[in-house]
């Protein structure tokens, strides 16, 4: 483990595919403290694959989710601009508000009234209607429309609801959300408790906690950590704005599923003896993605600024 | 007021049409009046399943329309007198409905069923959009496979989005002797994924192609079969008694297995 400190980090390619080890069970039968640690095997692949794997990862991050924020009493429903999100129809919109209040429902209650940020989106009485109707249904009353838009303006106004028209030079309030937006360690950790199925993809510029399984097909992409308290069989993105010192936590991990932690991407490799039932923690080593045992994690490790990754605090004790 | 409950699965080819027609067929030999939609426009199935073809005049498109009412689209099983069957049109596609015009023919029939089961399209498009229009529960009809349980997962994500809670999941057409041998899913595997309640397994057999073939549901068959048992022992768990599962491992549980057993230990 001690070599794996004094590895210089510039002698690593930026993006690498690695593997964690197979030997890691191996290692756990072994009682000697200095190998609760797991040892990391890296494979470097080839410069055009690299390039190829980061882009598509950028591209992921080019992308601003649809956000609930509680402020005070008020709740704040911001839904992301049209032309950000092409390809984002209203089906999809739709799909991913309730999904979101359906799974956070505990952060946002009691609230009194809900005021939309439709930014300049193209909401017509319909889906003005849809989205109260929903917030209905959980106790919540849309009561203010925000938009860039005319036709929603006017559409908000035919529905009743008090409109705030906003020219090109947002208002205060919303530029105070965009700033939050930029500077992502100022977004609260979201807290979901519900299964991420197939097809789900939770976005979120802070930290994600998870009281339930991440399914196969199912996407976490978080600025910060991912803590799932449950099984992690789909795809988690921790540190996606490049953060390395992100972390991904989970009850169980299962075999040959991707993790990716900043710009490096990593698969867990089929278990060569029994599976292990213990919470595992995933982070960035000198080597790239390394697993160990969530439970020894944080008196272990010590992230290096300078370095950009996790270092084992080497136990005297247990070197005897 | 009825029952209104949707079959689906994601994925094609799992069985949700045979689960309708069975599951239909099982709950109206109960006594119960049960209506019968057939959801997948451009594809019907469920009156080749029920033997009806021949006797279709109006379709649910029709009735949309306004080129005739509700009562002479709806076509009733003759050997069956609670089962009645609402056609798909044949000569339209998906797009020919909307959800709202769905949710306004199955509000029309619900005060003169006690069930209303809509058998829905594979997928996730427009078709799904309009079986899941009116329902309030949801049948999700899975095979023992990654592929099929990858989209029941799916779909079942897009059914809680939608607000519709009360999910039970069947598993269909298992087969005892592969899982014995560990080359399929077992059903375990299946609930630990989805995490969805079970409302019952159904075990693979020929007969089931064969009565599918000669329109007729198994459950109306004279001979007793494993399939056509535990139908109705879903039916009977829709109207919320509780029965045990059958024991399907039975007929795996001989003297060859238990050798083979004893060697894999």
């Amino acid at each position: 483990m001690s070599e794996q400190e004094s590895k210089d980090i510039d002698l690593l390619p930026e993006l690498t595919k690695n593997s964690l080890s197979t030997a890691k069970n191996d290692l756990e039968k072994t009682s000697s403290g200095e190998e609760q640690e797991n040892a990391v095997s890296t494979e470097a692949k080839e410069q055009e694959t690299e390039a190829e794997s980061s882009e598509t990862l950028l591209l992921l991050d080019n992308y601003l989710p649809i956000s609930l924020e509680r402020q005070a009493q008020q709740l704040w429903l911001t839904l992301p601009p049209q032309e950000e999100v092409n390809d984002l129809d209203w089906q999809q919109v739709w799909l991913q508000l309730k999904y979101k209040i359906n799974a956070s429902k505990q952060e946002l209650f009691p609230a009194e009234s809900v005021y939309l940020q439709a930014q300049d989106r193209l909401l017509d009485i319909r889906q003005l209607q849809a989205i109260s109707e929903s917030l209905a249904e959980l106790d919540l009353n849309l009561t203010s429309v925000a938009t860039k838009r005319r036709q929603t303006a006017v559409a908000a106004a035919t529905v009743g609801y008090a409109v705030q028209q906003q020219v090109s030079i947002t208002p205060a309030a919303s530029q105070a959300a965009n700033v939050a937006k930029e500077d992502t360690s100022l977004q609260p950790p979201l807290y979901l408790q519900t299964t991420i199925r197939s097809g789900v993809e939770v976005r979120h510029s802070g930290t994600v906690i998870v009281l339930g399984d991440l399914n196969p097909g199912g996407t976490i992409i978080a600025a910060k950590d991912i803590f799932i308290w449950g099984r992690l069989r789909g795809v988690a993105h921790a540190g996606s704005s490049g953060d390395r010192q992100a972390r991904i936590m989970a009850l169980e991990m299962q075999p040959g599923i991707q993790l990716r932690i900043a710009d490096v991407v990593a698969t867990v490799p089929s278990p060569t003896s029994v599976v292990h039932h213990q919470p595992e923690i995933v982070y960035l080593t000198a080597q790239g993605i390394g697993i160990a045992k969530a439970i020894d994690f944080a008196k272990n490790h010590r992230f290096v600024e300078a370095k950009g990754h996790w270092i084992e605090i080497v136990n005297l004790f247990n070197q005897r | 007021m009825s029952r209104i409950i949707v079959v689906t699965s994601g994925k094609g080819g799992v069985g949700k049409t045979t689960v309708t027609a069975n599951l239909g067929s099982a709950i109206a030999a109960m006594g119960r009046s049960v209506a019968l939609v057939d959801a997948d426009f451009g594809l019907r199935n469920l009156d080749l399943l029920l033997g009806l073809e021949n006797r279709i005049v109006y379709t649910a498109i029709d009735v949309i329309a306004g080129d005739c009412r509700l009562e002479q689209a709806l076509v009733r099983d003759k050997r069956q007198k609670h089962l009645s069957l609402l056609p798909a049109a044949q000569n339209r596609n998906k797009e020919a409905v909307t959800p709202a015009q769905m949710e306004q023919i199955i509000s029309k029939l619900s005060p003169n069923y006690d069930y209303i089961f809509v058998d829905c399209p594979a997928g996730i498009e427009l078709g799904f959009r309009n079986a899941i229009a009116a329902v309030d529960e949801a049948i999700i009809v899975t095979t023992p496979e990654v592929a099929a349980v990858r989209d029941a997962d799916r779909v079942i994500g897009l059914l809680e989005a939608e607000g519709i809670q009360n999910i039970r999941l069947i598993v269909n057409r298992l087969r005892a002797e592969m899982i014995e041998l560990n080359k399929m899913m077992g059903v375990e595997d299946v609930l630990e994924l989805l995490g969805i309640p079970l409302l019952g397994i159904v075990p693979d057999d020929e007969r089931v192609i064969v009565a599918t073939n000669r329109g007729e549901p198994l459950i109306l068959s004279q001979e007793t079969s494993l399939p056509a048992m535990a139908f109705s022992n879903i039916a009977r768990r829709l109207e919320g008694e509780k029965v045990p599962l059958l024991d399907l491992m039975a007929a795996q549980n001989n003297i060859i297995n238990r050798i083979r057993r004893w060697f894999n230990s």
